[in-house]
């Protein structure tokens, strides 16, 4: 009897196609992606129909936090409406170099306001922490002691938002005087001088001329943040959808009287059905 | 693919050929750490880039602040005042669809304190069947001939008819112009008045609808003691406790 010869077939599998493919989509993801920012804590931002993307440089976020769920002393006001700032800078000015020179102005400013209670210099490893940070949120009392500490605990210390030295103090003032401005107005102050001092660098290096028409042109393309800051693109306000109104109200009315009266607000694309006539 | 087939099938070994081997890459641990990769970048990225809304607030400068008010107290402004409503522990109410539940009583020109009917209740509503729902459809009739025309101008601009510098030049003017065609062109001035309890959605829906029927005019305003006392007379007459104080407040 003949006996049935069974073909062994060969279990490999040719894997160079499936290695093409992923190769393929990772270089798609890592194209066009843009990382999740770090932040202390999370909002959901209400929707709207708006397309109007927002702009990725040039960019000051206002986070406000939304009341903590966890929080168990049964007062949402503890833990809501606290100022988390962050600084996104573009190709020209660099998001570290802006923030480095935003911390030394602020400093300066909040010195001049608080003449007893002045801060040293800070360091050169202090201004480093500091620019690499994306977003933050501490009172000046206790800014130094923040910077010192090493990212991780850092990042541990600023989402702990229950802790009342977090957040950046925000109060009602509705003077535009420097011995009056609140921490958060101190901040926003410094942005402005950053951005004011970019554009005379800009138009002392380029030798321009305000009051020539053809002139006013390039310094509008030059100075790229100063515009931005004023004609309301660059600064977007980000807080939960179900903070109150009056928690919110706090942080326009500061930018009221900062003369920054236009700005963004962050929503998510809310799809609507097309009116028919 | 990742093998080179060098196997002599069958011909006769030349003396002195050089020995051949099949030479095989096995491509799965390269697979393995691209999807490794993949699964990060997936998860690390936003793909959704959030959008904004743009809003402009007058200065407040107190001098300013006056003749804004002046202006919005004209004839022609329709006031909204937001309210949220809270459910029993103390977080927004939620309807079936998964919505909050927002109020806007809303009054057109002076306020009226006498007449009860003089203030009404709406609800932020999305369209149905391609027809417009609560407030979005009392302010369209404000601000209807401004959202035709543009709606026509979008058409024409989606037919290729004009191109895009010319729609928005012309758009911009919609929004701005006193008269169309000879005819007069009203653009309603709007006041938002957030009360107590309103959240932050509540405006951002307000100024979205705004946006949406390209109303230009608005102001953002604390609620007055006639906006209350208004408020109490719908509540009356409704048998509705309309009036809450902030419910936040302990």
């Amino acid at each position: 009897m003949g006996k049935v010869k069974i073909k062994k077939k060969s279990t490999l599998i040719d894997m160079t196609a499936m290695s093409d493919v992923t190769v393929l989509l990772l270089t798609f993801f890592m194209l066009t992606s843009t990382f999740i920012q770090k932040e202390p804590t999370t909002v959901r931002t209400p929707s709207s129909v708006s397309v109007e993307a927002i702009p990725a440089k040039d960019l000051v976020t206002i986070l406000v936090s939304a009341a903590d769920p966890n929080d168990k002393s049964g007062d949402p006001t503890l833990t809501e409406g606290k100022i988390f700032l962050a600084f996104q800078g573009d190709s020209t000015i660099k998001s570290e170099d802006l923030r480095k020179d935003i911390l030394k102005a602020a400093i300066s400013t909040y010195n001049q306001r608080h003449p007893s209670k002045k801060l040293s210099n800070p360091t050169e490893a202090q201004i480093d922490a500091f620019s690499k940070i994306q977003m933050f949120g501490v009172p000046f009392e206790s800014l130094y002691e923040v910077l010192d500490m090493d990212p991780v605990a850092r990042d541990k210390y600023l989402s702990d938002i229950q802790n009342p030295k977090v957040g950046i103090p925000i109060n009602d003032n509705k003077e535009k005087k420097v011995e009056k401005y609140n921490e958060f107005q101190i901040w926003m102050d410094a942005l402005a001088k950053v951005a004011q001092k970019g554009r005379t660098d800009a138009i002392e290096k380029n030798k321009l001329d305000e009051y020539n028409d053809a002139d006013k042109e390039k310094i509008r393309d030059l100075d790229i943040l100063y515009n931005a800051i004023y004609q309301g693109n660059s600064i977007a306000v980000k807080a939960d959808k179900d903070t109150p109104f009056m928690t919110i109200h706090r942080v326009f009315d500061n930018l009221q009287t900062m003369g920054l009266n236009k700005f963004n607000m962050i929503t998510n694309l809310k799809a609507e059905e097309a009116v028919k006539d | 693919m990742a093998q080179i087939d060098t196997s002599n099938d069958g011909g006769k070994k030349k003396k002195g050929a050089q020995k051949k081997i099949a030479i095989h890459v096995d491509f799965t641990p390269m697979v393995d750490m691209n999807m490794l990769l993949i699964t990060f970048f997936m998860l690390c990225t936003t793909m959704l880039k959030s959008q904004t809304l743009k809003i402009m607030l007058p200065s407040n400068d107190n001098r300013i602040k006056d003749e804004q008010k002046q202006q919005a107290s004209k004839d022609e402004a329709i006031t909204l005042i937001l309210d949220t409503e809270y459910d029993a522990n103390g977080k927004p109410l939620i309807d079936k669809d998964g919505n909050t539940v927002h109020n806007i009583f809303y009054y057109k020109g002076m306020p009226d304190t006498i007449n009860a009917d003089a203030i009404k209740l709406e609800h932020f509503m999305a369209n149905v069947d391609g027809k417009r729902q609560g407030i979005r459809k009392i302010l369209f009739k404000e601000h209807e001939k401004t959202v035709v025309a543009y709606d026509q101008l979008k058409q024409r601009f989606r037919n290729k008819e004009i191109d895009k510098k010319t729609f928005d030049d012309e758009a911009k003017k919609l929004g701005t112009d006193s008269m169309m065609n000879g005819k007069k062109l009203v653009h309603p001035v709007v006041i938002i008045k957030p009360g107590p309890n309103a959240t932050y959605e509540s405006l951002v829906y307000a100024i979205d609808e705004l946006n949406g029927l390209l109303i230009q005019k608005y102001a953002i305003q604390g609620l007055t003691h006639t906006d209350t006392l208004m408020l109490r007379n719908y509540g009356k007459a409704n048998g509705k406790e309309v009036i809450r104080p902030n419910i936040r407040k302990r």
